[in-house]
């Protein structure tokens, strides 16, 4: 007989693949209060919050925290116009290759970073472009926008053509249309795809690795501190605020987008 | 009577495709008028050259004398109720219904009352909290309905209105949208290509096939006296007898139509076949009979008698029953 309720076996699978996917991130919150600067030893000797006073005076961790925001931010803010504007040409117009169009915008989220990272890299090169704040976010704004688009494309998707025609024949000229109807309709879908656009320029590491020269955004000062012996703590209170910089977002666009199929490109 | 839309001589072509071809039309002010045709005929683009959504290739739109040739949709005094119904689905009925008046600028309160007075004419007050979503697809309609008919358009637009609704609610709408045309005394524009709609529901109509108008008059003109051959196959119910039939009839060698109530049977005649198929229908039966490549049916009223499916039977009719018609 066939039954509903799944077997023990299948249950102790499961809760044993989530654990090992999940048990290491409590590792690296609980090494954040170890009273051990040097190696992570388990269990730990003792417990202390004296970390985190100490993540703050350091001088270091404030420049690469400043540009890894200031990057993500810049990033965002390109991809919701640029992507937003993609999204609209694509769905209203019909043009020829306007499908092999769609598939060059969302190719960089499918790209491997390492590859996007080196062609950006040798382009700034041969164009005698200086490595800078800008060289970071035009690396980032390649994948950004996709996720902008990706959202914008499938709520505009949803809507009805008609309502912005039936604006209009209600008398609403172009601009109360967008702010009435459009933006109404749109604003979740991009306040979502600006929030998983920002969470994944924050972390990003690859193509930044390609695009920084001597800048150090946070994802890399950590990379660079795991190698140092001292104060290893400390790397795990910035992990801490990564994680919150980067899960709130993403927990707020999942939210935003509920009930739509628009929980998009998820996958850098 | 003033023209309430007038065509000169209008086209809209796509490309190489004459959507529009070279139509010229008089709508009344007042009038109940309908575009009749099959998809892709240009009735539906006819319909957005008045909304302004389109704009003509060549030729003269004017509503009400103006030449609307330049005039942008939001700025014409006409309204649409479109097919989809297009509700905005973040607002609620009260909001999508006062839509209109506030992009005019007009205050909540007082739009907010226009609103509920409209919702009250097409019978759904208390409904104005309820969001799109949440209506079926009859009232939806209605709150499309109220929602164009807030602005005080001097010409509503109506696109297939009653196609995503069910037989009978689209029965009761018809009869519904046919009373509030009488009672606001404003000129309607339906397009359909449901015949039925258009004859029952139009004081006029005109028929659209491949961009032209076949034929533009009363559904009692379009029915009886069908123009060409198009129209009385479209318009359907009306027998179409082809060149050779009309002239074994005694008539000059033309498309004609036949109306089948005015179609008798006879023992013999000059065209005759078998009964191949009886329709009941409680005031009289439906008999056609095979003539050749041609089913001509008949309506042997109630209390006559009614041959049998196989019989051999020859048509019969007065001399003026029979309609000329052209080919196209």
């Amino acid at each position: 007989m066939r039954s509903d309720r799944p077997s023990l076996l299948l249950k102790i699978t499961a809760i044993g693949g989530l654990l090992f996917l999940h048990l290491p991130i409590l590792f690296i919150f609980l090494y954040a209060f170890t009273t051990e600067e040097r190696t992570y030893q388990f269990p730990p000797p003792g417990l202390t919050l004296k970390w985190f006073g100490v993540a703050w005076e350091r001088p270091d961790i404030w420049p690469p925290l400043y540009l890894s925001l200031k990057v993500a931010a810049i990033a965002t803010l390109m991809a919701m116009v640029l992507g937003t504007l993609a999204a609209a040409a694509m769905s209203r117009a019909r043009f020829f290759g306007r499908d092999q169009l769609s598939l060059l915008i969302i190719l960089p989220i499918a790209l491997p970073g390492v590859i996007t990272g080196m062609s950006l890299r040798s382009a700034f090169g041969i164009m005698d472009i200086p490595f800078s704040t800008w060289t970071i976010v035009l690396g980032h704004a390649t994948f950004c926008i996709v996720i902008v688009y990706n959202n914008a494309v499938a709520r505009m998707r949803r809507l009805s053509g008609g309502i912005m025609e039936a604006s209009a024949d209600l008398g609403a000229n172009a601009f109360q249309t967008f702010r009435y109807v459009l933006l109404p309709n749109l604003g979740s879908a991009l306040l979502a795809g600006g929030m998983l656009a920002f969470a994944l320029s924050f972390d990003e590491v690859i193509v930044t690795t390609f695009t920084a020269g001597q800048q150090s955004t946070l994802p890399i000062w950590m990379l660079n501190e795991l190698v140092r012996p001292r104060q290893r703590p400390v790397t795990n209170v910035v992990a801490i605020v990564v994680f919150a910089a980067t899960f709130m977002p993403i927990l707020i666009a999942y939210y935003l987008t509920r009930g739509g199929s628009e929980t998009a490109g998820m996958g850098k | 009577m003033t023209a309430a839309v007038e065509f000169q001589n209008v086209s809209r072509h796509f490309g190489s495709v004459r959507a529009v071809d070279g139509v010229d039309l008089t709508i009344a002010e007042g009038s109940f008028f309908a575009m009749l045709g099959p998809s892709g005929s240009g009735k539906t683009t006819c319909l957005r050259l008045i909304s302004g959504f389109e704009k003509p290739t060549s030729g003269t739109i004017r509503i009400f004398g103006e030449d609307v040739s330049s005039v942008p949709p939001h700025l014409r005094n006409v309204n649409t109720v479109f097919q989809d119904y297009a509700l905005f689905p973040h607002m609620n009925v009260r909001d999508n219904v006062a839509y209109g008046l506030m992009v005019k600028g007009m205050g909540r309160a007082q739009r907010h009352a226009k609103a509920e007075e409209m919702l009250a004419l097409v019978k759904l007050s208390g409904y104005g909290d309820r969001k799109p979503a949440q209506l079926s697809g009859g009232q939806r309609q209605r709150v499309a309905l109220a929602r164009a008919l807030v602005n005080e358009p001097r010409v509503l637009l109506l696109d297939e209105p009653l196609g995503a609704l069910d037989l009978k609610l689209r029965e009761a709408m018809q009869d519904e949208l046919k009373a509030l045309q009488h009672k606001l005394g404003l000129t309607f524009v339906f397009v359909t290509h449901d015949q039925h709609e258009a004859l029952s529901m139009a004081d006029h109509l005109a028929v659209f096939n491949e961009g032209k108008i076949a034929q533009i008059g009363t559904p009692q003109d379009i029915y009886d006296r069908p123009a060409t051959r198009f129209v009385a196959d479209f318009v359907g119910s009306s027998n179409v007898l082809p060149p050779e039939l009309t002239r074994a009839l005694g008539g000059p060698p033309q498309w004609a139509s036949l109306r089948p109530e005015a179609t008798k049977l006879a023992a013999t005649g000059p065209v005759s076949g078998p009964v191949t198929a009886l329709r009941y229908l409680g005031s009289g039966t439906r008999v056609v009979i095979r003539a050749g490549e041609t089913e001509i049916a008949a309506l042997v009223p109630a209390g006559e008698p009614v041959p049998a499916e196989g019989e051999i039977r020859a048509i019969a009719f007065a001399p003026q029953a029979l309609h000329l018609m052209g080919e196209a």
